[in-house]
C-alpha cells in the first residue's frame, strides 16, 4: 500500500500514519497538505523522512507517537525535526536521535541598540565580526586549552567560560538547562574526542552554522514580548553552532558501541543507524553521561562566542558589553530525562530532539522566572535572506508534543543542488540588493546555504502555530550574517 | 566510477566501489577528502599514519572514514592522498592501515568545501560480490 493511503488525518496540520508492521506506536506529522503531499511523493526515495520517522516509531519503550515538527526533512536514522519520549525502563537511547553535533542549538542576544544605531556602520561590523570570530573549517579559537581543562568544560559547561572570563553570570540563567548538564562525565568521553576539542572552543563551525545581526520587524504579543525585553526596530543577534569536533568524536565513538549494544540486548532496528541500548543498562547509561559532557561543550562553545560578539561590538562601535545581554539559548539535538503527561499521569521519560527545539509552555519550573508566565522562549533561524522568529511554548504543545516545536525553515533542497543553483557571488549580490551583508570563509557554504535551499520560514512557522504547538511573538530580519 | 555522492536533502552519500576490499576502502576515503577541500590546492608534504578496526568490513568503511575526519583536526592538517597499506581480517577484527598525505591547514591557500561532521551508519550498505566491494553510507555534513 502507498504511504499517501496509510495516511490519516487528524485536523489540517496534524496527520498520522497509524502503527503497521513493526511499528509500536503511531508516527504523526504536523505539517499541512502541501507539505505532507511533498513528504509522500519522496517516499520511493531511499533517504526519504516519513520512512525514517516510521522506523522510529518501532524502537522499544517509545511513548504516544514518534512526531515530526513541519520543518521535517531526511536526517540519518532520525529524520530532522523530530521528536521520540521513551519509558526509562523500558526504553531505549540512540545516537540517532541525537546526531553527531551534540547540542547543536541557538543562542539569542538581545541589545539596547536601535536599527538607526547601525546605520552606515554596518560593513565596519560585518568587517570586524568576521576577524574576531573564527568559523569554517579548519579555524581554531583564540582559547587553548590542555586535556585537564577540557575535562572541566565538559563538566562545567558553559559555567566553565564563564569562570575564564568569558560571558557574565546572568547569562547562564538564560540558558537551556542553565548552561550546565549534571550527569556529564568527562571519564566515558575518549581522548582522540577530548585531543579533537583542544583548539575548537569557541569556534562556530561551517555548514548552516552562523552569527547573525538581525532587526526585529514585528511584535505579535506584547505581552510575550515584553517579558522576552523585545521591542520594534532593537538589534538582536542570534548564533547557531554546537560542540564542534568533540560531539562528533563521541558519536562516532559511541556508534560501534551500541552496535554491540544493539546485538547483545537482541534489540530489532530497521536500520542500523538507529542501534541503541536499553536505558537502564551500563551501556545505556555511559552513553547518556557521554551525551551530557558533549552538551557541556556546546554550552561553552555558545558562551565563548557570546563574548567574542561581544568584543566584536565593541571593537566596530564602542558598544559595551553590558548592553548585549542573552535572551535566551535553546537546543536541537539533544537527549534529556523530563517529565511529561502520558495517559493521564505524569511520567518520567527520556526524550530526545533531533533537528527539533525544546518548547515548554507557561508555568514549567525549567523556565527561568522571568519568562515562566508566557513560556520559553523559542528561537527560530531563518535563512540568510528570510525571516527568522521568536515564538513561544504553549500547553497545547506540553500535551501533544513533548513541549517540542520546530528549530528551522527545514532544507528543501540538497547542499549539491543548491551549490549548483545558487552561485555564491549572486546570492552576495541579491542579499545586499535587500541591505544584508554576508560574510563568509568559503564561498561553498554561501551557495549551500543560500535562502532557496530552504522552506519558506513564514510557512513552517505558520503551521506550527496553527497546530497550537507554538505561538509567535516577534519576526527578525537579517542584516549582517557570518557563515563559516 | 570508484566512487560517488549520493543526493541527500540535508547530507550526502558516499558510495566506494573496488575490485578488492583494498581498492573499495581507498576509493572511499578519496572521495571524502575531495568532499572536503579542492585537494589540488593541498602540497604533499607530510605522511601520517591512519588506522581504523571494526567487527565487520561496512562498519570498518564507516570506521576508517572517521578516523581520517579525526586525523584533519588531530594534527591540523588537509590530506590530498591516501594510501592503503593493508586491509583485512586479523583476530576476528577487520582492520585497516594507512597513510595519509598532505600538509598543515593554511586557510589562505587551501580550498575549502565542506565541513563533514562524521560517516554515519544512515544508508548503510557492504556488499560483496564477484565482481568486488562496494560500501555506502552517508556522511553528517
Amino acid at each position: 500500500m502507498s504511504v499517501k493511503a496509510l495516511v490519516r488525518k487528524i485536523h489540517d496540520y496534524l496527520y498520522e500514519i497509524p502503527p503497521q508492521g513493526r511499528m509500536r506506536v503511531p508516527a504523526r506529522l504536523f505539517v499541512d497538505e502541501r507539505a505532507l503531499r511533498e513528504l509522500t511523493e519522496q517516499s520511493s526515495q531511499e533517504w526519504n523522512a516519513l520512512e525514517q520517522l516510521k522506523n522510529v516509531a518501532t524502537l522499544p519503550g517509545i511513548q504516544k507517537a514518534a512526531m515530526a515538527m513541519a520543518d521535517i526533512h531526511p536526517g540519518y536514522g532520525f529524520p530532522i525535526g523530530g521528536v521520540a519520549a521513551f519509558d526509562p525502563k523500558e526504553g531505549v537511547i540512540s545516537v540517532a536521535g541525537v546526531g553527531f553535533d551534540i547540542n547543536c542549538g541557538v543562542r539569542c542576544l538581545r541589545t539596547t541598540l536601535a536599527r538607526e544605531d547601525l546605520e552606515g556602520k554596518e560593513e565596519q561590523l560585518a568587517d570586524t565580526m568576521y576577524q574576531v570570530i573564527p568559523a569554517g573549517l579548519g579555524s581554531t579559537g583564540e582559547l587553548k586549552l590542555n586535556t585537564k581543562e577540557i575535562d572541566r568544560v565538559l563538566r562545567e559547561g558553559a559555567h566553565y567560560a564563564v569562570s575564564l572570563g568569558y560571558g557574565r553570570e546572568e547569562d547562564l540563567t538564560y540558558i537551556e538547562e542553565t548552561g550546565r548538564l549534571p550527569d556529564a562525565d568527562p571519564s566515558v568521553v575518549s581522548n582522540t574526542a577530548k585531543q579533537r576539542q583542544l583548539a575548537q572552543v569557541g569556534t562556530l563551525g561551517s555548514g548552516n552554522h552562523y552569527v547573525e545581526v538581525q532587526v526585529v520587524d514585528q511584535i505579535y504579543d506584547a505581552e510575550a514580548a515584553e517579558a522576552y525585553g523585545l521591542e520594534l526596530g532593537q538589534i538582536v543577534i542570534m548564533l547557531h553552532t554546537g560542540s564542534r569536533a568533540l560531539g562528533h568524536q563521541i558519536g562516532t565513538d559511541y556508534l560501534p558501541f551500541l552496535d554491540k549494544a544493539t546485538k547483545k540486548y537482541g534489540i530489532e532496528v530497521p536500520d542500523r543507524e538507529l542501534v541503541c541500548a536499553p536505558i537502564d543498562s551500563p551501556e545505556g547509561r555511559q552513553y547518556y553521561r557521554a551525551v551530557m559532557a558533549g552538551a557541556n561543550c556546546a554550552f561553552a562553545n555558545r558562551q565563548v562566542l557570546t563574548h567574542l560578539v561581544r568584543e566584536a561590538f565593541w571593537k566596530a562601535l564602542r558598544v559595551p558589553d553590558t548592553a548585549i545581554e542573552t535572551l535566551y539559548e535553546v537546543a536541537h539535538n539533544t537527549v534529556k530525562f523530563e517529565v511529561h503527561e502520558v495517559n493521564g499521569e505524569r511520567k518520567r521519560l527520556l526524550v530526545h530532539r533531533k533537528g527539533s527545539t525544546r518548547a515548554f509552555g507557561p508555568g514549567r519550573p525549567e523556565i527561568p522566572e522571568r519568562y515562566r508566565p508566557v513560556g520559553q522562549p523559542v528561537l527560530v533561524g531563518g535563512t540568510m535572506g528570510t525571516a527568522s522568529y521568536i515564538l513561544r511554548g504553549t500547553e497545547q504543545g506540553m500535551r501533544e508534543t513533548f513541549g517540542t516545536a520546530l528549530h528551522g525553515a527545514g532544507r528543501a533542497k540538497s547542499r549539491r543542488a543548491a551549490k549548483k543553483a545558487y552561485p555564491a557571488d549572486e546570492i552576495v549580490r541579491r542579499l545586499r540588493e535587500q541591505g544584508i551583508i554576508v560574510r563568509a570563509h568559503g564561498k561553498a557554504s554561501i551557495s549551500e546555504e543560500a535562502p532557496g535551499a530552504y522552506k519558506d520560514v513564514d510557512h513552517v512557522v505558520d503551521v506550527m502555530c496553527k497546530a497550537g504547538i507554538v505561538a509567535r511573538v516577534a519576526r527578525l530580519r537579517p542584516i549582517i550574517c557570518l557563515k563559516g | 566510477m570508484p566512487y560517488e555522492y549520493l543526493e541527500h536533502q540535508a547530507d550526502v552519500g558516499l558510495e566506494a566501489t573496488g575490485a578488492t576490499l583494498e581498492e573499495a576502502l581507498r576509493d572511499g576515503v578519496t572521495g571524502l577528502l575531495n568532499l572536503l577541500v579542492d585537494v589540488e590546492t593541498v602540497e604533499p608534504r607530510e605522511e601520517v599514519p591512519v588506522q581504523a578496526s571494526a567487527e565487520d568490513p561496512g562498519a570498518l568503511f564507516v570506521s576508517l572514514l572517521n578516523a581520517v575526519l579525526a586525523a584533519i583536526d588531530l594534527r591540523g592538517m588537509f590530506f590530498r592522498e591516501f594510501r592503503l597499506t593493508r586491509a583485512g581480517q586479523i583476530d576476528g577484527q577487520w582492520v585497516a592501515e594507512g597513510v595519509l598525505v598532505g600538509e598543515p591547514i593554511d586557510l589562505s591557500r587551501h580550498a575549502v568545501e565542506i565541513e563533514v561532521k562524521a560517516a554515519t551508519y544512515g544508508g548503510f550498505l557492504a556488499e560483496h560480490t564477484d565482481q568486488g566491494w562496494r560500501f555506502r553510507c552517508v556522511l553528517d555534513l
